[in-house]
Formats: C-alpha cells, structure tokens, sequence
C-alpha cells in the first residue's frame, strides 16, 4: 500500500465538480504558474506555513487506505447530493501511484473528478483518467514560449494529454484562470478555443477571473510573490473567442 | 421593492422617526406607591399611562402605523426593573387576530361574570378589560388623527382593528403591528411573532382570490410591514440592539400533521431578502424531505448574510417535545420564543432560559480536583456528572421559588387565561424551564484531550497539567501545543470527542430528568444554546485543558470551538448528529460560517441547501448558516462609516455589525476566520 503527501482535504469544495464534494489537495506541483494561489502546494514536502501569529506544518503523510476510509464514511452523504471526491493540488499526476490506490479502495457509487493541469507521463495520467468519472483539465497557455515562461515547463506533455483525454470520451472541462495581459488575450483564448473545439468529451470551458489575493500566502510560506504582470490591468473576459468555435463557456 | 419602499427604509435606517420621541415617560410608580396598588393593578396602570402618554405619528405615504413616542419602560415596582416583566414567549396571534380585542373583551365580561365570586380572578379580569381599553383608546385617538389629516384609509382601518377581525391582509398586518407594540408598551420584550405565514393566510389567500390584491401588491404590504418592525428596535433594552425576539416561524406541519407550507412561506423568504433588514428574524422548519425548491429559496436568504433564516428540523423537534409531556398536535404547532428556544405559541408560560449549564466551568473543576485527588478518568467524569447534578438541582430551587409578575394584557393574548380567570403569570397549559447548554464543544475537547494525554498516551503527567493551568501555560509551551493541536476536537466527526460530547448532554439530560415533573406542573428543558456566555465565562474561567488560555472565548452554541481547523461542514453535521436529541429539546443551533466567496457562481445556492438538506436528514435539531467576507469586516471595523448596514448574526439574533459591543465585534470576526 502507497503513502502519499497531502496539504488538505476539504469539505464541501462546490466547485470543483457537480454536486457536494470533498478535494483532496496532493502536495508537489511540476509547474510554477507565476499566479499560483497555492504556493503550499507546490513542494512536494511538509512545509511550515506562520499565518495570524501560529505556526503550524502544511502536507501530512497519508496512507491510502487512511485517505479512503476516510472518504467513504461520508460516501452516502456525498452520493445523495449528486457529488464525491475531487483529487486536486499542487498535481495529483505527481502522486499518481498514490491517488490511484486510494481510488481502488473507494466505494463504487462515488463520482470521482481528476483535477489536473495536465503536467505528467502519457502513462500516469491514462492510468488515473481511465479511473475516474470526469477531468478537469487546466489549460493556461497555447503558445509554447510563453508557457514556459509564465509556469516553468512546457507545454507539449499537457497538450499530448489532452488529446490522450478526448480519445476515451471521458466528459472534461477545462479550466483556463485567466490572468490579465498573460492568458487573457484574444489570442491565447482563441488558440484554447480552436485547440478544444469539438473534441469528444468536452462539457465546456470555465473561464476562471484572476484573484486578486493570489498573493496573499506566499509570505507566510516563506516565499515571494512576484507575478511579472500588471495585477491591476483590466480582465480580458472575452467569451466570444469560444462562442466563435461553438464551444460551451461560462465565467466562474 | 418600489422607491417608496427604498425610501421608508433609508428613513428607519437614520432612525428619522426618532424626532418624534418624547423626553420622558409617565411617572407610573409615584402613583402606584400612593395608591399602595397590587402587581395586578400596577401592571394594568402601566399599560394604561403608556397608552395615554403615547402621540400619535403617521408619516406622509405610511400605510402600516404605529410608532413609538416614549422612550422607554416607567418601573412599577421600585424594587424591579421592568426588564424583569414577562418576556421570551409567544403570543396566539392567530386567535388575538380572529377575535379581535373586543371579542376577547367579551371573553373576559363573560369570564367576569362567571368569577365574579372569586376577588383574584375579578381583580385579573377586571384589570384585563381596562387594557383592552387603553389599547383600544390609543387605536381610536390614531383613527381620529388619521380623519382629520385626511387618512382616511388609515382612520377606516383603525376603527376596524385590533378591536374586531381583520377584513383583509393589510387590516391583519396593521391589527398585528398595533398589538405587538402594545406588548412593548406594556413592558414585554422578546415578543415571539410565531408561525405568520400560518395565521396570515388566510386573510392573504382571501384577498388573492377576491382580487382586492395581487401578489405584487401583497409583497409590497409585507415590506413595509417589516420595515416598520425595524423602527422601534433602538428603544428596545435586549443585552445588545439587535437582541429584540422579532421573530418569525415558516413551514413545518399544521397541528393535524399535514403539509403547512403555503405561497406566504416563500413571500416571506423572497420579501425578507429584498427588505435586507435585521427584522424579523426568520426561522423554517423543514424535515429530512423538505423540497430542495424551498431551501433554495431559503438559501437564497442565506447568500445575502442577513444571518437567518434559522431552521428546525420537524422531524427531531416534534418528538422531542412529544417526550417531554407536550401533546402531539401542540409539538406540531412549535415555533420559537426569542432566538431559539422551542416554544408553542400561546400555550407556553415558560421561562425558555433561565439559567446556563456551564460545562466549560464544571469540566475544568472536575479535571483540576480529580487530577489533584488522583483519581482515574472514570472518575473525572463522575465529579463532571456530579456537578452537573448539582448546578440542576439549584436552578430547579430557585425555580420552584419563582414568582411572576402579572402581565394582564398579555394574558389577554394567550389562551385560556382570560377563560379561566387566571393571569398568564400563574401559568398556563405549558410551565417549563429551560437552561441553556454552553459551550459544550469547549468543555468536550477538554476531556478528550484530558483523556489522551494523561490516562491513554500518559505522555502529560497530571501534576504538569495541574501546573501549566494554574500558570495560563506561562512556560509550558509544549503541554499547551499537545492539548490544543494534538488532541481530538469536537467537530471532525472523530467518536474520541464527539463521545465527549454526548456524555455532557447524557449527564444533563439525566440531571434534568432526575427532577420529574413537580407534580405535573414543570419540567427542566436541557438545550444546547450558548447565548453570551461564550463570552461571559472567557475571563470566569481561568485556562482550560483544551490549550485555552484565560480571556479566551468559548464555543458558541453547537460550534466547533474557535481556533480549530476542522475538515469542514459534513464532519460537523456528523459530529452534531450524535447529539440524543430526543432529550435535548430546549433548543440551540449548530452555527455554521460560509465564507461569501461560496456563493460565486450560480450552482452554489442549490449546493448550499443540500447542505440544509442533509442537515436534515442526519437527523440534526437546529441550524443557523452564516454567510460574511472576513476582508469586509475588517474593513468594518477599521471604517465603519463605510459598512453602517453590514449585518452579522450574533448569537440567536442578527445586528448591525456596527453597533455591536467591540467584544462582540472581534468575536465574530474571529469565528468568520475559520469560515469554511
């Protein structure tokens, strides 16, 4: 049985998925998305986080089967109110020997959400999509220069992914935060919006508006915020590039 | 709602009608002493001078009328403030409308008659009749003044109510509004408004189908019905302003068991919202099948974070009362006093919170004696069952030795007193004690976590505790670290607290039912509220075994204590659950903060009652969902100028964020720290 690192599992996350769900946050992220609201999730290990004058560690060590009992003494609550279990991060894909064990030992009736940016091996991610019932899939940057630049790494594995998702038909939605002057321009939406088009699976795309206080954590996980874009510039909501390509939309 | 409306409600927000306030009030007790008047006399004299005293205000456009001109309660007796008159209970609205004040002025001529042998019930009724009359002179001098400035709507309807019956929706809100403030004038506060969207009804529903009005006319009725209630709250002396009982009960099931829910339930929901005012205070009763349509439309008040509506679970409230010796068909028919309290309209003289089980208090004692005599934590939990024994018994001798003062008109509201020649103060069909149970999540984790360290894991020896408590944990960082951040919590659905916390409901269940029923005349009523004494005990209690230090607060009602992180909303519905509430049924809310960012995009309403819903459905007693942004209370408090209409939920009550007491201020703010 696998052991894993978490930073959170949280109750009733409404949106990340139909229904009442609980997410469980995996620690270690591949990518570092300049505008990640969730620097603890990034190191793969336990970090001391200081907020409002306490001190207190961030990621625990798990067992799967620790994990799963856990979830599934409140699986009849989750099923009666149409939702389950959403593995999200830093990136599940990272702990995917970890998350797939905890989905073997879950009850059959829950409705399982991947949330994945995609980053992972062609074979870690078939092996945990072909497990669940619905993917979130982040997409933030079509051009491959500046994905490496704003998150770290390039793009090529997550767009290869992408296409591995849509020929299992499983239903996806993908994610795009968008962040002003970097993945809000008309450019980059339609990009996404040609890239999606029609793809078999495909629910619609969620137009996610920058927070602000993205980075309010970062000080009290030791880190420094520095985005590299203008965090006051005006939102590029343009929803047209995707109504263009008959794609569904909506702004979270 | 329509500019008019806007405007009136800008209007009561400045307080505007306050010009209209006399300096003074009628010196009522001078006249009692020279007269050397009874109780009964003197509270009927009260009600009289406050009625006379009174002048008359309609406001250019107002079509629901009555606004208060005296400042505040004369005292009666020199030795008792009038805070101390009856209060924290709930009229029968639906036979006071009915019958109107002059059919109940007949009930009691014909009572007089019956009793006329009988001086205490003649003086009663005699003192009755004279408070109907001054209500009903107080009605007839604003009908006059509505004649003569040209009202003549306003004067047609005041000559018909509250005398008689109401002949339609607006005469009912108007006859209620009169009645309700002459309970305040007479010195009762916490005037339950009880299950209104029952007894409005039927005036509604006639009006609807005659067409005398549509139901845009009927909501706009309502608003300012409701904007009137928030008029008179600044002269209003709860503990903070806000704390003023104007509370409503929706839903449920009527008194035969079948569906009560009809469209005045949700135009109650819908109009509330839009009126985003802290009155009236909205609670639904809903049961583990309630139509998720409703709770959305509850939900929907939720998401504008008024701080209500508040819910009862039916399906546990019911037979819990059952229980507890009240007739099935009265148990259908409950609302709430006040804030939370179970209660049945008009059948209840009962005194819903009189005292409050301390638990933090009686748990530290335990553990400091019981550490101190060496004793096993069997033995810890037999000094806690002890002084819960104890603390029962005493509340139930001061009860026994209780006496009321006679409140005439009131009496005149409820049933059978007037009937029966017998003022509400020497009872009616229902007598019980409530006592509150507080701070129960608190006082729990300090037994679980009592439980780990030293008798399980024996990694804290009793004698350090012993030490570390009587230093506030000055020097015993790593004890204080232990219990509050390694040690189960209440809240996390873990049995190793939860058990904690359904042995101090055990014990004050079985302390209450040890009592009896005094003859059949009352029993203790255990609940699970907390009401201020989250705060009031903080500096009471010097540092407790869950890591707390003295001065810090306590949980509040059904709540995970503050500073815990816990897994979040299901965990603590399940942890709630445990509860025998069956034994339990004073009542108390399990207090749930959301955090406003949950209610971002469309789906999330319908989340959130889901959430109501399996509240339900575990088998929970009562809940109260709050909704805030921690930034914008900050802000509040740093500017309040910017956010005078914030409103928050306080304990069994909302208010104006601003005008809360600072401790209250940094009490919310704390809870909504931990907002899930």
């Amino acid at each position: 049985m696998s052991e894993g690192i978490i930073f959170d599992i949280r109750e009733f996350c409404i949106h990340d998925g139909p229904g009442i769900r609980t997410t469980v946050f995996l620690k270690g992220c591949p990518l570092r998305c300049k505008w990640c609201h969730n620097p603890e999730g990034m190191s793969a290990e336990p970090q001391m986080i200081n907020s409002a004058g306490s001190r207190r560690i961030v990621g625990e060590k798990y067992q799967a089967s620790e994990v799963a009992d856990r979830l599934n003494s409140q699986a009849d609550i989750l099923c009666a109110n149409e939702g389950g279990v959403t593995f999200s991060g830093g990136e599940p894909l990272m702990q995917s020997r970890f998350v797939k064990d905890i989905i073997d030992l879950l009850d059959k009736k829950l409705h399982i959400v991947l949330d994945t940016s995609g980053c992972g091996t062609h074979s870690d991610f078939q092996m945990l999509a072909a497990r669940v019932d619905m993917v979130y899939f982040d997409l933030k940057l079509i051009d491959r220069q500046a994905h490496v630049k704003y998150t770290g790494v390039d793009n090529d594995p997550i767009l290869c992914n992408l296409r591995a998702l849509s020929e299992f038909e499983k239903p996806f939605v993908i994610r795009i935060p968008l962040v002003p002057t970097v993945t809000d321009t008309d450019e980059n939406l339609s990009a996404i919006a040609k890239t999606v088009r029609g793809l078999p699976g495909l629910v619609r795309v969620d137009l996610l508006p920058y927070n602000k206080a993205a980075g309010g954590k970062y000080a009290s996980a030791g880190m420094v915020f520095d985005p590299g874009y203008d965090e006051s510039a005006q939102l590029n909501l343009n929803i047209d590039c995707f109504k263009k390509e008959q794609v569904e939309v909506r702004v979270a | 709602m329509n500019e008019l409306l806007i405007e009136k409600k800008h209007s009561v927000r400045e307080r505007e009608h306050k010009r209209f306030r006399q300096q003074a009030p009628p010196d009522v007790l001078a006249e009692c002493e020279r007269e050397n008047s009874s109780g009964m006399r003197r509270a009927a004299l009260l009600i009289k001078r406050q009625c006379e005293a009174e002048s008359v205000v309609i406001e250019p456009g107002e079509r629901i009328v009555f606004t208060r001109t005296i400042p505040c309660i004369p005292r009666i007796y020199a030795d008792m403030d009038p805070v101390c008159l009856i209060n924290n209970i709930c009229a029968d609205w639906q036979m006071a409308l009915s019958q109107g004040l002059l059919g109940r002025r007949e009930a009691a001529a014909d009572a007089r008659e019956r009793y006329k042998d009988n001086p205490q019930a003649s003086e009663f009724l005699d003192c009755a009749i004279e408070s109907i009359d001054a209500v009903l002179a107080l009605a007839a001098r604003y009908a006059q003044a509505a004649e003569q400035m040209g009202r003549h709507d306003i004067a047609q309807m005041l000559r018909n109510v509250p005398a008689n019956a109401p002949r339609s929706f607006h005469e009912a809100l108007q006859s209620l509004k009169f009645m309700h403030s002459a309970l305040w004038l007479a010195g009762h506060y916490h005037v339950g408004l009880g299950r209104f969207d029952q007894y409005m009804w039927t005036y509604l529903e006639a009006d609807l189908k005659s067409g005398v009005l549509t139901e845009s006319d009927a909501e706009d009725l309502l608003a300012e019905f409701f904007i009137s209630l928030n008029k008179d709250t600044d002269v209003y002396y709860g503990v903070q302003r806000g704390d003023n009982g104007q509370s409503i009960m929706l839903g449920g099931v009527k008194r035969d068991g079948s569906d009560a829910v009809n469209p005045l339930t949700r135009m109650v929901l819908r109009v509330v919202r839009d009126v985003g005012m802290i009155d009236p205070k909205i609670n639904l009763r809903i049961n583990a099948d309630t139509d998720l349509d409703l709770l959305c439309l509850a939900t929907e008040l939720t998401s504008k974070g008024l701080g209500f509506p508040q819910y009862a679970n039916d399906d546990v409230v019911i037979p819990s009362l059952v229980a507890h010796g009240y007739d099935l068909e009265d148990a259908r028919d409950y609302s709430v006093a006040a804030c939370w309290e179970f209660i049945i309209p008009g059948k209840g003289m009962e005194i819903v919170n009189y005292e409050t089980m301390r638990f933090p208090k009686i748990v530290d004692q335990a553990i400091r004696n019981g550490l101190a005599a060496g004793d096993t934590f069997d033995g810890i939990l037999n000094r806690v069952k002890v002084g819960i024994d104890e603390a029962a018994r005493r509340y139930a001798d001061c009860y026994s030795k209780r006496q009321l003062p006679p409140a005439p008109f009131y009496s005149v509201l409820m049933d059978d007193c007037i009937e029966n020649g017998r003022d509400l103060s020497s009872g009616v069909k229902y007598n019980n004690v409530g006592i509150h149970g507080a701070c129960s999540a608190s006082a729990a984790d300090a037994l679980a976590a009592v439980k780990k360290h030293v008798f399980d894991q024996h990694d804290i020896d009793p004698a350090d505790l012993l030490a570390a408590l009587d230093a506030d944990y000055d020097g015993f960082e790593d004890i204080k670290q232990k219990l509050q951040n390694d040690s189960p919590k209440v809240g996390n659905n873990d049995d190793a607290a939860d058990s904690m916390l359904t042995t101090l409901f055990d014990y004050f269940a079985d302390a209450c039912e040890k009592l009896g029923d005094h003859d059949g005349k009352w029993i203790m009523r255990p609940g699970t509220g907390s009401a201020m004494f989250y705060l009031y005990m903080a500096d009471e209690v010097g540092a407790t075994a869950e890591g707390r230090k003295k001065g810090e607060y306590f949980s509040a009602n059904l709540a995970p204590a503050p500073n815990i992180r816990v897994h979040g909303p299901i965990s603590v519905l399940q942890t709630y659950s445990k509860i025998d509430y069956k034994r339990v049924c004073n009542g108390g809310p399990i207090t749930m903060e959301l955090s406003d960012a949950v209610f971002r995009d469309q789906d999330s309403v319908r989340k959130v009652a889901m959430l109501v819903r399996t509240f339900a459905q575990l088998g929970c007693q009562q809940l109260q969902l709050n909704t805030l942004n921690y930034e914008k209370l900050m802000d509040a408090k740093a500017h309040p100028e910017r956010h005078r209409d914030l409103i928050v939920r306080v304990w069994g009550w909302s208010g104006y964020f601003c005008e809360l007491a600072p401790e209250y201020q940094e009490h919310v703010i704390n809870r909504y720290k931990y907002a899930l």
